[in-house]
């Protein structure tokens, strides 16, 4: 059988396929009409994705301003450029991602998933080039302070991020909740970057970037449990 | 004016409220999403169902839509996720589960069943689920591979691949079937 017969068939059940019955229409027309008021569309991504950038970066500097801007001042000028224009970047990527996460339709350019290992490998190669102290102090305990501090600011900043575009998820929650737990997380690095003094490589490349995929993990866990339980609620 | 109005004209108007253009979009979409999800296994109480859930999301993140963009691809993508949902949900209880086993079984036990019946769900029923929907919404819904790919939060290659496998697919077992198939008008 050729493709063309194969889609003639196809079109031919298709045809004869059920249309709803137009009781059925009317009752969908008029369970919407109540609260059918004009709405406005949501503005472009990249201002979207620039607010999403601003919220992350007064997160982040407001736990700074708050522990110190120590790691900032012990950086020289190439360190600085060079790590917080990377992660501005990165913001702004995973804020447009998380956009496209909530728009139904969209042409998609990067999985939740792919910017997840995105993010970790490009902060892995920054933080690999720049930090050339192979010493190791306190792995553990100080390492596992800076991850909670991390994961500390990338609460807020991901919960900010989600409010602020939560009108109505007509999408796979947790992919959203992945992407803005992996935005969240961006910005607990930045604001270990501005905080942390320690330039161990080891300390760097094992806890500063963990806060990104245990954030992100911690924001697909979340959305999937809502979902979850709205599903129970409404069995 | 509205019944002729194209998709991103009356998705505008209905964005501003108008309850004509929201009717219009729901007589002209309506049937179109009700036989994907009838492609998709559902019965038609079923479809009904997801129908009715469709328009309430469609409602509820109707500021998604942003004008100049096509109305098609995020329609189905909604549609697509309440489907999802909805079988999420089935499988969650033993009794849906159980059913839905049946209902696989049977149709992996017999697939050539479309030669008895024009029934698209039947036709279909070789097809995993991905391929199913990619071939419902190309060839059921009429829509472009840009569209599918939109809809489905995929890429046009993608898609392509997942309809040539389909095809492949459907014509070893037409082809399995032989000279029956022309019972139902296969030819």
């Amino acid at each position: 059988m050729k493709d063309e017969e194969i889609d003639d068939v196809l079109t031919r059940a298709a045809r004869s396929a059920h249309d709803p019955n137009p009781e059925t229409l009317r009752r969908v027309a008029d369970s919407i009409r109540p609260s059918l008021r004009p709405v406005r569309p949501l503005p472009p991504t990249w201002i979207i994705a620039s607010g999403l950038l601003l919220v992350c970066s007064v997160v982040s500097m407001a736990g700074a301003a708050h522990a110190g801007f120590f790691g900032f001042e012990k950086m020289d000028l190439l360190e600085r450029s060079l790590v917080f224009s990377v992660l501005a970047v990165l913001l702004w990527v995973s804020g447009a991602a998380f956009v496209h996460e909530m728009i139904p339709g969209r042409r998609r350019r990067l999985s939740a998933g792919a910017l997840l290992a995105l993010s970790s490998a490009v902060l892995l190669g920054v933080f690999a080039f720049l930090f050339r102290d192979y010493h190791v102090d306190h792995f553990v305990p100080v390492g596992l302070a800076c991850l909670l501090t991390g994961l500390l600011y990338a609460v807020p900043a991901a919960l900010l991020s989600w409010l602020l575009l939560w009108r109505g998820f007509a999408l796979n929650p947790v992919s959203a909740g992945l992407a803005a737990g992996a935005l969240g997380g961006l910005a607990g690095v930045a604001m270990l970057e501005l905080h942390c003094p320690n330039f161990e490589a080891a300390h760097l490349l094992v806890w500063h970037t963990a806060v990104v995929p245990l954030s992100a993990a911690l924001g697909a866990l979340v959305a999937w449990i809502l979902r979850f339980r709205r599903a129970s609620g409404s069995r | 004016m509205h019944p002729d109005s194209d998709l991103e004209t009356l998705m505008a108007l209905y964005q501003q409220g108008d309850f004509t253009a929201a009717a219009a979009l729901i007589d002209r979409i309506g049937p179109r999403l009700h036989r994907f999800f009838t492609a998709q296994s559902a019965s038609r109480a079923d479809a009904d169902d997801l129908l009715q859930d469709t328009w309430l999301r469609i409602h509820r993140v109707r500021h998604t839509w942003r004008p100049g963009e096509p109305a098609l691809p995020w329609f189905y993508a909604i549609a697509r996720h309440v489907r999802v949902d909805h079988y999420r949900k089935s499988m969650r209880t033993m009794a849906g589960a159980r059913e839905l086993e049946a209902v696989s079984a049977s149709a992996a036990s017999n697939p050539g069943d479309f030669t008895r019946t024009d029934d698209l769900d039947a036709l279909l029923a070789p097809l995993s689920e991905s391929q199913r929907e990619v071939v419902a919404m190309l060839k059921v819904a009429g829509m472009s591979l840009e569209e599918v790919a939109r809809a489905t939060s995929s890429t046009v290659g993608a898609v392509k691949q997942k309809a040539h496998r389909a095809y492949e697919k459907l014509r070893k077992t037409t082809n399995a079937m032989g000279p029956r198939g022309g019972r139902s008008g296969l030819p």
